[in-house]
């Protein structure tokens, strides 16, 4: 044990100074002080090259646009250019935080889905978005998640929050049709059929389990 | 030193699913294997707020008289796991509120890390919201604040250590002071906070903004950990003969005193000084739950007084202790918590919302409030056989500043001094006061030469 004579306070650590007066610890010699603690180490800056990567494309988005709008036109290029840098971003920040790999998944599609729509208005032609990729991109999501839950049925509700999100999403198509926003009819039909049977699977033919997983996952 | 008894019988554990496990056939014959709870009042928020400098973590610890075996401590957290049902959960997003669901993963021991109450991710740890670390001849519990308070720790620390002396061989009598050699009761899981709700009872909680002792932190989110420890019957006959007060108010008054003693921009301040002091409402309220169950009670002391001084720092302290440890204010504090959570246009908001106004509102007011905290958690009540292989404990709770936590152990009690400000002023006046009194104090702390350098 060590001893500060200034402070008048004993120690059981490995300090050779007083920390209060930083005067210089005496020695009763006996008992052997340990550090009672993990050692502390320097820490890199492990976060410079994500900040790096977000302001190397936020001024990506700068100079493109500037280019563009220099030359006195509407902006066009450089719309496509910013939307891909932003989803860049977005996807790196998505990616990055820890969660389930099929809610990372659903949250991708839903983004690029995004993207996608966003780059067909920045180029005037957005109906391909609408009409194929909306549907289609909803349909593979679905199905992909539903294949997982038949296959680990066990932890199905793993999956849940991402199922109804994208199955609420997938009604989203038929309902742009009815509002004639889309042009070509049986992708978004065929979405939103799917979708509703999915729902109405969800709901009424599962288990006494998944009624409780209703319950946990809307208690107000 | 206790006799070896038994050979440890071989791994039961199929990793993978702690309810493989065999365990007491009247405990889990008792229990559900799959359930759910809503979070209770005092943990709704955390989820929301917490983060690296703000972790919501709390630690406890136990010396061990040997150096611990990280396979057998596995062991025993999964085998005593399944009967705190509490812990074996996971945080789960629901559309309006988060809510626990169980958790049957295989739990992992880690090495004790050098940040203490550092924030960790529960996807990362299987979903389980508290971790169990080893060091040498320590045993640390670290829980996020969401799941439980001290008291509930305490319960599942003290079933994992004398559980792991039970796998090393040794032949232990529990006394009746470890859960997880007790049957299962529905009680441990209650939130006690909705089921003393009392609708009548709701007031206006209004709280004016507290003084905050500034200064430069620590890098790396590093806490400062300082332990003094001094002899119980000592501070006792101290509290007790020349004060006539507890050691909570005691030590409440000791370091309002050294905040007004040391800090040079508190005298004067707009905002007055804050000690808040979470209660244990268990005996108040005939609760034996494992969840949140404390309330906070505050020492607050005008920084427009300049003639403060220990003794009449004091005086007020017992008066305010006084006044607020009173059943009817304390369930009318609880109703009005729980009456906020109740309100319908909280309750519809989706949770995506409810966590962006609850960081909000956080920021704004959460921190605010408070300037600092102390939490005493009082003596670790222990079977006999046990007792004689816990050489120490501590209790640490590393908030946004300065904290006070106080643990005791046998014959001795733990003042530890928590706080991520490379300023020591106020822990140096702290320790010069209980010398003062007379009290022998020996230091500790996780601080080494050369840190400077890198924190």
């Amino acid at each position: 044990m060590k001893y500060c004579k200034t402070c008048h306070v004993h120690y059981d650590t490995t300090l050779e100074h007083c920390m209060l007066c930083n005067g210089e610890l005496e020695s009763d010699g006996y008992v052997q002080e340990t550090y009672k603690f993990s050692e502390c180490e320097k820490r890199k800056a492990s976060r410079f090259f994500h900040r790096l990567f977000i302001f190397l494309n936020i001024v990506s988005i700068l100079i493109t646009l500037y280019i563009d709008y220099s030359d006195g036109l509407p902006l066009t290029w450089s719309l496509v250019v910013s939307i891909t840098n932003l989803y860049a971003v977005v996807m790196f920040v998505l990616l990055a935080v820890p969660t389930m790999w099929t809610s990372k998944l659903t949250k991708s599609v839903i983004v690029t889905i995004g993207m996608v729509i966003l780059i067909g208005l920045a180029i005037r032609d957005h109906q391909w978005a609408l009409d194929y990729v909306l549907p289609f991109a909803i349909m593979s999501n679905i199905l992909l998640i539903t294949l997982l839950i038949f296959i680990n049925r066990k932890k199905w509700f793993d999956h849940f929050s991402s199922l109804i999100i994208i199955t609420f999403l997938g009604l989203v198509p038929g309902l742009l049709n009815l509002l004639n926003v889309t042009e070509v009819t049986w992708p978004s039909v065929a979405c939103f059929s799917y979708a509703l049977v999915t729902l109405l699977g969800i709901i009424f033919l599962p288990s006494k389990a998944s009624r409780e997983e209703f319950r946990r996952r809307f208690h107000v | 030193m206790s006799k070896l008894f038994h050979i440890r019988p071989k791994s039961c554990i199929i990793k993978g699913d702690i309810h493989n496990i065999v365990c007491h056939p009247k405990v889990m014959s008792m229990k559900k294997q799959k359930y759910w709870y809503k979070l209770d009042n005092a943990g709704k928020i955390f989820p929301a707020v917490s983060q690296d400098e703000r972790s919501n973590v709390f630690r406890l610890s136990f010396y061990l008289d040997e150096t611990i075996d990280s396979t057998i401590l596995e062991e025993a957290v999964n085998k005593v796991l399944p009967r705190f049902e509490t812990f074996a959960v996971q945080l789960k997003n629901g559309l309006f509120w988060n809510y626990f669901a169980s958790n049957t993963k295989h739990f992992e021991v880690e090495i004790e890390p050098p940040q203490v109450c550092k924030y960790f991710k529960a996807y990362k740890n299987h979903g389980y919201l508290f971790k169990v670390y080893y060091l040498d001849n320590k045993v640390t519990l670290e829980t996020f604040h969401a799941i439980s308070d001290g008291t509930g720790a305490m319960h599942f620390l003290r079933s994992i250590v004398f559980n792991y002396y039970r796998i090393r061989g040794f032949k232990l009598d529990h006394e009746g002071k470890i859960l997880s050699e007790k049957p299962y009761s529905k009680k441990e899981s209650e939130d006690n906070f909705v089921s003393n709700y009392d609708k009548a009872k709701r007031r206006n909680l209004k709280e004016e903004k507290a003084y905050h002792i500034e200064g430069e932190r620590f890098s790396n989110h590093w806490v400062l950990m300082l332990k003094a420890r001094v002899d119980t019957k000592s501070l006792l006959t101290l509290v007790k003969t020349k004060y006539q007060c507890t050691v909570t108010q005691f030590v409440t008054a000791m370091l309002a005193h050294a905040i007004y003693k040391e800090s040079v921009d508190f005298t004067g301040n707009k905002k007055p000084l804050k000690i808040f002091i979470p209660v244990n409402l268990r005996p108040y309220f005939d609760s034996v739950t494992l969840r949140n169950f404390s309330l906070y009670i505050k020492g607050t002391y005008d920084a427009k007084r300049t003639d403060w001084t220990f003794e009449n720092m004091l005086e007020l302290t017992k008066e305010q202790f006084k006044d607020q440890l009173d059943k009817d204010k304390l369930q009318s504090r609880i109703s009005s918590l729980v009456g906020f959570e109740k309100n319908v246009f909280i309750r519809v908001l989706p949770l995506v919302l409810k966590t962006v106004a609850f960081k909000i509102g956080y920021n704004i007011l959460g921190e605010s409030i408070s300037s600092c905290s102390i939490s005493n958690l009082g003596v670790v009540d222990l079977p006999q056989g046990l007792e004689s292989k816990i050489l120490d404990a501590d209790f640490v709770n590393a908030g946004y500043g300065i904290a006070m936590t106080l643990i005791s152990l046998k014959s001795h009690t733990n003042i530890i001094f928590s706080s991520p400000l490379k300023d020591l002023s106020i822990m140096n006046h702290m320790v010069q006061f209980l010398v003062s009194e007379g009290l022998d104090v020996t230091l500790d702390t996780n601080y080494k030469e050369g840190y400077d350098e890198i924190l």
